[in-house]
């Protein structure tokens, strides 16, 4: 088991490099081969679920141990706590608004197909489970 | 083995290795020229992402890329490759998808990152060699 996480610590990046790339690859697809324009709304799924992996990497994982000592004085645990819980909001919220931009799209005939909701959906789940391969394998130290 | 030899040896494989990567480039040009269509360019921006970790850390004393320790730069620089890796075959499948490119182009395009792929593997693999023949 230790050599496996000592390989996960080498190709870890990579691959959550690469499921990040998928992720957002899927959703330039549905753009470039949708019949119709795709409005700024639907884009604000994938580019919250962006942030929200940016923001729960930009965590320090030494912060939340319970002996951490802080410049801000003792009881700065909850900032690093606040961070990750509004980064899971976030993330919560753009998974639930691009399934329902999926539902929207398969509903109506008018706009954008439903392979542009699969892909809106396809590209909030990969970029944060991509966000989430990255947070385990640096904390591999 | 001679010392000769081995020098001979090695030079054989750097020019080996000279000839797939030119191959890989030929490839990808044929790719465009022979269907008269410029669009798979693209994916030589790609491309000039994906040796990225070589090129930073080839000579370096620090860590190399297949050890452990994470500076967050090398984490983040292999992140790059591969998001870059992903995006060298994604260009030419969405191309292909919207009908801008024929599956002739799209099967050089992927046969010129598999070329790539064996040449650079390769590299890492010649380059932890000589490190480990080198302390001898």
């Amino acid at each position: 088991m230790e050599n496996l996480a000592l390989l996960w610590g080498i190709v870890g990046p990579g691959v959550s490099g690469a499921v990040f790339g998928a992720g957002w690859w899927f959703w330039v697809d549905a753009v470039v081969c949708s019949a119709v324009q795709v409005s700024f709304l639907h884009y604000l799924p994938g580019i919250l679920a962006s942030l929200a992996a940016l923001m729960f990497n930009a965590v320090n994982k030494d912060e939340i141990g319970y002996d951490y000592y802080s410049p801000y004085g003792d009881d700065s645990e909850w900032r690093v706590k606040l961070w990750l819980f509004v980064a899971y909001v976030v993330s919560f919220v753009c998974l639930a608004g691009s399934v329902g931009l999926l539902v929207q799209d398969a509903l109506t005939d008018k706009g954008p197909s439903v392979w542009t909701g699969v892909a809106g959906v396809l590209q909030c789940v990969l970029v944060l489970i991509s966000g989430l391969i990255y947070w385990t394998c640096h904390s591999e130290d | 083995m001679a010392r000769s030899m081995r020098t001979c040896l090695h030079s054989g494989r750097l020019a080996l290795l000279a000839i797939l990567v030119s191959g890989g480039i030929v490839l990808q040009i044929l790719a465009c020229a022979l269907y008269n269509n410029w669009w798979p360019m693209l994916t030589v921006l790609m491309y000039l992402m994906l040796p990225m970790p070589l090129i930073f850390f080839l000579g370096s004393s620090s860590p190399s890329m297949m050890s452990n320790e994470g500076d967050g730069w090398v984490n983040f620089t292999k992140f790059l490759t591969g998001a870059s890796v992903v995006g060298s075959i994604a260009i030419p499948s969405i191309l292909k998808h919207a009908g801008v490119i024929g599956w002739g182009a799209l099967s050089m395009e992927l046969s010129s990152f598999i070329v790539f792929g064996v040449a650079i593997l390769w590299l890492i693999q010649m380059n932890g060699e000589d490190e480990y023949s080198s302390a001898f």
